[in-house]
């Protein structure tokens, strides 16, 4: 019934009982003990009446509303009768025989079955008490309608009371089961003295795949496999004992036979008269397997974390050490008590302040992995720290891992290595340089035999001219073959002019090399100087024109570009050749070491690695694009100076 | 008649002091600064006798050679290697393809002269 429906009810069954009532008080047979109370009270049943119109009609639906509406107007009647004297003890009986017929019948029709039966009952009564026909007889008439109006009243009242408590009760039983069949958890009901099954979810049936006709056949232990059976009667022994357990060391045998690991909780719940037991377990299986992969995982990463030779470190943006491999320990002979915690600078390098040039610094400001060389004076190593940042999912930093790796052997090498493709340069060069020699060699020995044969003076001043010549020409080579033959030791950085190094390399390898190209294009510009070894600029540059001679072919034909130029951060050096071009494949290998498409004998592999090594050395790029039969070139660039810029 | 002779060499020099001793000797000397003059040179003339270098812009001596051999016309020419590579393997490369003897540069006046008497069996 809509709950506007409810209130003209509510409000028509008090009016019918409001004038009937007043009537019996005001008009039946016999004096009012209080006039004017009686009046007052009648006004106020009146009046609450004309209030309840103006009550949201939502009210009428809600039984904390009508609870003290029956009372109130029972309390009214009650007294009103009390005040009239005309009101005797069997009506305040008949009265309260309906309230008492209303508050436990279920049913309405019965109800006014039984109210009609009463005041027929209470009519005859009347009558053969003669009352209906004597002078005042209309006065107890009246009391026969009120008595079934008053039983149509509180009838609808009860009634209503009683259908807002199933609904309440329907709701919320609804409720539960919703919960009890949506949950995401297994729940099953047991029952308190065998701990038989009596209720199971969806999610129980779909964990354990048994039905729930199945379940509802068994008791709780035969969920379990022989090897757990022991368990878990005493898990349930703990339960009954303590009213509640939970466990998460017991395991469901399903009925395929799989265990169902599961985190299980059960406690005991009173329903009505009844005591249940309600289990609610969740399949930990999944749960597990991730568990126990992750922990492997876990001891992978540390086995690996500690193999790690090279010292490993974990950091917080703030530079505190929280995780470190094996190999740091070692290396500050500490423990890893006495470095977690502690600033990096502070634990390692007993400084107060973040390490000049640190990586970890560049990667706390950019979120970008960051490398650098670092020289150790106390114990004159040379570290390469690397950097890289550990983010969440929103792109913020939550930890730098730094990995520091001690390059003092690598280095020295490194050095030994330039040195010794050095040397077997300077030998390739001996070959090329004894043909330049010979020649003018030549020449001045033809040269002077000539004059000391010849008798007229004064042609042997032309003779001798030429003998000049061809010595000059001798005094430049071994010139330029002492500087390139130069040692390449690190405390030989000095500023170094590219123009002048290219120039020097390019006049080396035209030593080497009896054809030089058809046409050398130098478009060199004025550039800064960078900070170097001489000797190995020398080596990237007459490798690079070496490997562009032999490309074209030994040079007769081609074409050699040289450039140089000044860029915003960096300095620029370009060789191009129009040679044979390198093919596709190989270009991701070229600057590998040993690698080498010359024939054996002809080529070490070494020498584009030796080009790579001092380039990125000096910090420098190399970069190279080539086209079979349109040429290669090779772009490296250095960065400048800071006291350039 | 003398005989004529064709020196090549890129080194001026070397064909300069080579052409006044063979002169003074009483040959006829021509010159050729590169490979390509040279059987340019041995395609217009005829000679007795080539003194070749090896390492030359344009066509190297080897390739001269070569051709001056596979040439009916001068495949009996004499042919004499004179140059600055020294190895072993050079020597015998140089034979290979024909040439009558091998000089390394620096040489001296006598050495020329011995090949001279090798080739023209003479002084």
């Amino acid at each position: 019934m809509k709950d506007q429906d409810k209130k003209k009810i509510v409000i028509t069954l008090r009016w019918t009982a409001i004038i009937v009532t007043s009537y019996l008080i005001l008009f039946g047979r016999g004096k009012v003990t209080d006039i004017q109370l009686s009046h007052f009270l009648i006004a106020v049943y009146l009046l609450s009446n004309v209030l309840l119109t103006f009550l949201p009609k939502t009210w009428f639906s809600n039984l904390k509303f009508f609870y003290p509406l029956v009372i109130f107007d029972t309390g009214i009647v009650t007294f009103g009768m009390y005040l009239s004297e005309k009101m005797t003890t069997d009506f305040y009986l008949v009265f309260f025989l309906i309230i008492i017929f209303a508050s436990i019948s279920r049913n309405f029709k019965l109800l006014m079955v039984m109210g009609g039966i009463t005041a027929l009952i209470y009519g005859v009564l009347l009558y053969s008490w003669g009352l209906l026909t004597a002078e005042t007889g209309a006065s107890y008439t009246l009391r026969i309608p009120f008595i079934f109006i008053m039983t149509a009243f509180y009838g609808y009242i009860v009634q209503t009371l009683t259908k807002e408590k199933r609904k309440e009760l329907t709701i919320s039983e609804d409720k539960y089961r919703g919960l009890f069949e949506n949950a995401n958890d297994g729940i099953i009901l047991l029952r308190n003295s065998q701990l038989q099954i009596a209720d199971v979810n969806r999610e129980a049936e779909k964990a354990t795949g048994y039905k729930k006709e199945e379940l509802l056949q068994k008791e709780v232990l035969d969920l379990f496999g022989p090897e757990e059976i022991e368990k878990a009667r005493c898990y349930f022994k703990e339960v009954v004992e303590n009213g509640e357990g939970r466990t998460d060391f017991l395991s469901f045998m399903r009925k395929d036979g799989g265990m169902l690991e599961m985190d299980l909780s059960t406690k005991r719940i009173d329903l009505g008269d009844e005591s249940f037991y309600q289990m609610i377990f969740r399949d930990l299986t999944e749960q597990r397997k991730l568990e126990k992969k992750i922990r492997e995982s876990k001891r992978n990463l540390e086995a690996i974390f500690d193999g790690i030779r090279d010292q490993l470190s974990i950091q917080t943006p703030d530079y505190q050490i929280f995780r470190v491999n094996r190999a740091v320990i070692e290396k500050y002979k500490s423990t890893f008590r006495e470095l977690i915690s502690r600033k990096c600078y502070e634990a390692y390098y007993q400084r107060t302040l973040p390490c000049e040039k640190c990586p970890i610094s560049v990667t706390i400001e950019t979120k970008q992995p960051a490398s650098s060389v670092m020289k150790i004076s106390e114990d004159n190593t040379t570290l390469q720290i690397f950097s890289y940042p550990i983010l969440d999912e929103k792109e913020n930093l939550l930890s730098v891992i730094e990995y520091v790796k001690d390059i003092t052997e690598e280095q020295r090498l490194q050095e030994q290595l330039i040195q010794s493709e050095k040397l077997a340069g300077i030998g390739i060069l001996a070959s090329g340089v004894t043909h330049e020699i010979n020649n003018p060699l030549s020449g001045i020995i033809g040269m002077a035999e000539i004059a000391l044969e010849e008798e007229d003076p004064s042609k042997n001043r032309d003779y001798l001219k030429d003998i000049l010549i061809c010595a000059q020409r001798i005094s430049e080579i071994v010139k330029g073959l002492k500087s390139y033959s130069r040692a390449a030791k690190k405390e030989d950085l000095s500023p170094v002019d590219l123009n002048e190094v290219l120039e020097e390399s390019w006049k080396m390898v035209c030593l080497a090399i009896k054809n030089p190209p058809l046409e050398v294009i130098k478009k060199f510009q004025p550039i800064e100087k960078i900070q170097a070894n001489i000797g190995e600029i020398q080596q990237v540059f007459t490798n690079l024109i070496t490997n562009a001679f032999q490309a074209m072919n030994g040079g007769g034909e081609g074409k050699l570009i040289l450039a140089t130029r000044s860029l915003k951060d960096s300095v620029e050096v370009k060789v191009s050749d129009n040679g044979l071009g390198i093919p596709q494949k190989y270009l991701n290998q070229i600057f590998d070491p040993f690698f080498t498409t010359k024939k054996p004998g002809e080529g070490t592999g070494l020498g584009l690695n030796i080009v790579y090594r001092i380039v990125t050395k000096y910090e420098g790029t190399i970069e190279v694009e080539s086209k079979e039969q349109v040429g290669t070139t090779f772009t490296i660039k250095f960065p400048k100076r800071r006291d350039d810029s | 008649m003398s005989r004529k002779i064709l020196i090549v060499d890129d080194e001026e020099v070397i064909r300069k002091f080579l052409k006044i001793h063979l002169a003074k000797l009483g040959y006829e000397v021509k010159e050729a600064g590169d490979g390509e003059q040279a059987i340019e040179q041995l395609g217009k003339d005829d000679f007795d006798l080539l003194i070749c270098d090896i390492l030359m812009p344009k066509k190297n001596g080897w390739e001269v050679i070569k051709e001056a051999k596979s040439n009916p016309k001068t495949k009996d020419m004499p042919v004499i290697v004179l140059t600055a590579k020294n190895e072993d393997s050079d020597m015998f490369k140089g034979y290979d393809l024909g040439a009558n003897y091998y000089m390394t540069k620096p040489f001296s006046k006598a050495q020329l002269l011995y090949g001279l008497q090798l080739m023209f069996n003479e002084a």
